[in-house]
């Protein structure tokens, strides 16, 4: 028997609330997932959806605007993937969009992604299909860096076999590095060189005093000697000039303060 | 005297004695299987206690408002406090969010309401039916042409199991505002922000088969706590021993439907 009056209005006041929490909880969750609200499909094909699942998200221009609805195959390469986006896009997706699958977050969840099409072109219609382009598999990464690393280990290989080749004195460069007769062969050669040229100055001084070449070498002198002239009045001229300029600048400095 | 006794008759005593626990146990099982299925005969008999009904839920219902909002605020709190130090070892601090309110509508707001439920409402039935039953007042019920089962059994599992799933969804939603609570000590997050990094980790997947597990929970907690209450023996201490057996066997009873739940959810 209720032993308290007036006990049922706060019953219905606390039934109510849970049910209204409930209520937008569900709502919420179902906006998300594009249950209620106006909706319109789309379709693409892949050849492989790399772990793409029902329930994941569509984006278009990097917001969240539809999910995945369903994927099947339809034959042994090919997965139909369908997609319910939100009705307020449906003007901004072209005709020509391109869709592709990209991945998101920490744990790489995939994601669809819709990159927009030509401008000028039609929107998209109601369960249209759009084209796609191939995700990059991991697989294929996997495959590329393994010609890389094959490469390396090629290359690699070829440089320990020259470096052992140069340590163990063979060829023009370990001859350079290791081989001691040739350094000695060379300071030999160098000593000959020195004489020689000492041997060339005394018959170059010869030659400037003997009668015959002696004319050709005045000349020479005298030439030298004209330009040596020409370039320091040359000189003098250009020092004179910056002079004059600067006696002109400070002359305008203090009546440009006096002003 | 056990000790002049030689072990082959002392063995055989432990048997007889362990049997007779058995039996025992299996005959509270078999009451209590007997009892929930007269429970699930008599709601639809008429004529439906719909007042009492009404009472029992504002009993169980509004009068545990408090007690569930605490400690759903004190779980998201303390959760989201606890979660911190490991996800943001992984730079991973923008899923507290979601993990929290994964975590909190799947398992710790069903639990934990029931949990107190038990402890709150089982004994309350607990101890209330036993008095009646150890002061007769049951037997004079029959005597005067009213069905205590349906008056009393049926009134109150009835509102535990409709008010239990809705003392849930105040607990996660309180559980929610703790854990926004807690998220604003280290970091500055707007209210809406949080919702909606929580909600968009939260699938049907997770809501529904939580209900239902509340369902399930209330309907035990009324069932075990009436069943304790209506078979009290006679004697004051029995009052006593109903009331403390309600509680553990109803919290029992929910963490096995728990594991149950957990394992179906998860074939889903």
């Amino acid at each position: 028997m209720p032993k308290e009056k007036n006990y049922k209005w706060k019953l219905g006041l606390f039934a109510v609330t849970a049910l209204v929490v409930a209520v937008a909880a569900i709502y919420y969750v179902g906006k998300q997932k594009n249950l209620f609200g106006s909706v319109f499909h789309l379709n693409a094909v892949f050849h492989s959806v790399s772990g793409l699942k029902v329930g994941s998200n569509v984006r278009f221009g990097g917001i969240d605007v539809g999910t995945v609805d369903d994927i099947h195959l339809t034959t042994d390469t090919t997965v139909a993937v369908e997609m319910v986006i939100q009705h307020e896009v449906q003007r901004f997706i072209k005709q020509d969009a391109l869709a592709s699958i990209g991945s998101e977050g920490l744990m790489g969840d995939k994601v669809i992604v819709i990159s927009p099409g030509d401008s000028g072109r039609v929107a998209v219609r109601d369960a249209d299909i759009l084209q796609t382009h191939a995700p990059i598999e991991t697989d294929q990464i996997m495959a590329s860096l393994k010609t890389s690393a094959d490469n390396a280990a090629v290359i690699t290989a070829n440089l320990a076999d020259i470096a052992s080749r140069i340590n163990h004195g063979q060829g023009a460069l370990g001859k350079l590095l290791r081989d001691t007769t040739l350094s000695s062969n060379i300071s030999a050669t160098m000593k000959n060189l020195r004489k020689s040229t000492a041997g060339l100055d005394s018959n170059m001084e010869a030659a400037k005093h003997s009668f015959l070449l002696k004319g050709y070498f005045k000349k020479a002198a005298k030439q030298k000697e004209e330009e040596q002239k020409k370039k320091d009045q040359e000189e003098q001229k250009k020092k004179q000039d910056e002079l004059d300029k600067k006696a002109a600048a400070d002359k305008n400095k203090p009546s440009g303060k006096k002003n | 005297m056990q000790q002049s006794l030689n072990p082959i008759r002392r063995a055989k005593m432990r048997v007889t004695q362990k049997r007779s626990e058995l039996k025992q146990f299996l005959y509270e099982a078999g009451n209590l299987v007997a009892f929930a299925g007269q429970t699930f005969r008599e709601i639809f008999r008429r004529p439906f206690e719909w007042r009492e009904t009404l009472y029992q839920c504002y009993q169980v219902g509004y009068k545990s408002t408090f007690l569930i909002g605490l400690t759903g605020f004190i779980m998201g709190l303390v959760l989201t406090i606890q979660t911190r130090p490991s996800l943001a070892k992984f730079g991973a601090v923008s899923m507290i969010p979601g993990m929290i309110s994964v975590s909190v509508v799947r398992e710790i707001g069903p639990v934990i309401t029931a949990i107190i439920c038990c402890g709150n409402i089982g004994s309350r039935m607990g101890a209330e039916l036993g008095s009646m039953k150890v002061s007769e007042q049951i037997d004079a019920m029959e005597v005067s042409a009213i069905n205590p089962h349906r008056y009393l059994v049926v009134t109150r599992v009835l509102a535990t199991t409709l008010m239990i799933p809705l003392l849930a969804i105040y607990a996660d939603g309180i559980a929610f505002c703790g854990a926004y609570v807690a998220m604003n000590i280290h970091d500055s997050t707007t209210f809406r922000h949080f919702m909606v990094a929580a909600m968009t980790h939260l699938e049907f997947l997770d809501i529904v088969p939580a209900l239902v597990k509340t369902v399930l929970f209330g309907w035990v907690i009324g069932l075990i706590g009436c069943y304790k209450g209506y078979h009290a023996r006679r004697g004051t201490e029995s009052v006593g021993i109903a009331a403390n057996s309600a509680v553990v066997t109803a919290s029992l009873a929910v963490f096995v439907i728990d594991m149950l739940a957990a394992q179906i959810t998860d074939l889903l």
